[in-house]
């Protein structure tokens, strides 16, 4: 897929409507530019988990961490952890940086061994500021888990 | 984000949201917000040749709603931590409660804080998701 030029992820005000209403959310701050205002804010607020939307945007430079080798039938999202200094608002441009990535093998107990995948990504704001660390780890199973 | 809630939050207050029949078309319509496009989440197919029933949701579509228990209850600009873990798939047809209860209400450097416990449980008494969040009096 293409990519969007210059690089980054642009906070956007429609984008933001969107997502929230994929989570079936009606807060006004995230739909309605006069509400957010006249809370005293810049603009409309994005959603916390909003920087998943992140992955329309992926910068080939700034990427989680490689998806080589991993079997994409098998991969399951063990968790993640989001750590903001400031909201995030429409208007906002946000670049993100590939911090540390560990990997480890358990023995499960339902799928084979499982590979844990563990990576963080920064993000930086158009002032160079860091906004949100992001931390996801993912599993790699040996075949299908049942529930 | 309730009236006062600085003023009145104190630990083990509750707060929850129940989605009923949460289907393939929530999956969709987040798949096509958020970006995820793994077919595991939206192609029959696909999911029946890796072994499954049928197509599963998203962990971060029902971790963006869980999110919603700190966000409304607090206000969207109020979170300062939310930490996830998945437990368990949503399917489709799945009915799921987002709970939140405060754990510790505190202080620091002047701003108002609290710690949440957070999951999601489905009406198989499941639980997809266990999370923790902190919460604070953020101002612009």
């Amino acid at each position: 897929m293409a990519q969007i030029q210059p690089p980054g992820f642009p906070i956007e005000r429609g984008k933001i409507h969107e997502f929230a209403n994929s989570l079936l959310d009606d807060d006004p701050l995230y739909h309605d530019l006069n509400a957010a205002r006249a809370a005293g804010l810049p603009s409309v607020v994005a959603p916390p988990t909003f920087s998943s939307a992140a992955a329309f945007f992926s910068d080939p430079n700034a990427r989680g961490p490689s998806m080589k080798g991993l079997d994409m039938r098998f991969l399951l999202h063990g968790g993640q952890e989001l750590v903001f200094e400031r909201p995030i608002f429409a208007g906002d441009e946000l670049h993100s940086e590939p911090g540390e990535t560990t990997s480890w093998e358990k023995e499960g107990r339902r799928g084979g061994t499982m590979k844990f995948i563990k990576n963080e990504m920064v993000w930086r704001d158009q002032a160079g500021e860091i906004v949100l660390r992001v931390f996801n780890t993912l599993i790699q199973t040996a075949g299908v888990v049942k529930d | 984000m309730r009236e006062n809630i600085w003023n009145e939050v104190k630990v083990d207050d509750e707060y929850s949201i129940e989605l009923k029949d949460l289907n393939r078309s929530n999956f969709v319509r987040y798949a096509g917000a958020g970006g995820d496009f793994n077919p595991i989440h939206h192609d029959q197919t696909f999911a029946e040749k890796a072994g499954l029933p049928t197509v599963f949701g998203m962990g971060m579509f029902t971790a963006g709603v869980l999110a919603r228990v700190p966000s409304e209850w607090f206000g969207p600009t109020s979170i300062r931590r939310y930490s996830i873990k998945f437990t368990s798939r949503i399917w489709p047809e799945d009915t799921v409660t987002f709970h939140g209860r405060v754990t510790r209400v505190y202080e620091e450097d002047g701003v108002s804080h609290a710690d949440l416990e957070l999951k999601a449980t489905s009406q198989k008494q499941e639980d997809l998701i266990r999370a923790e969040a902190t919460v604070r009096d953020w101002k612009p």
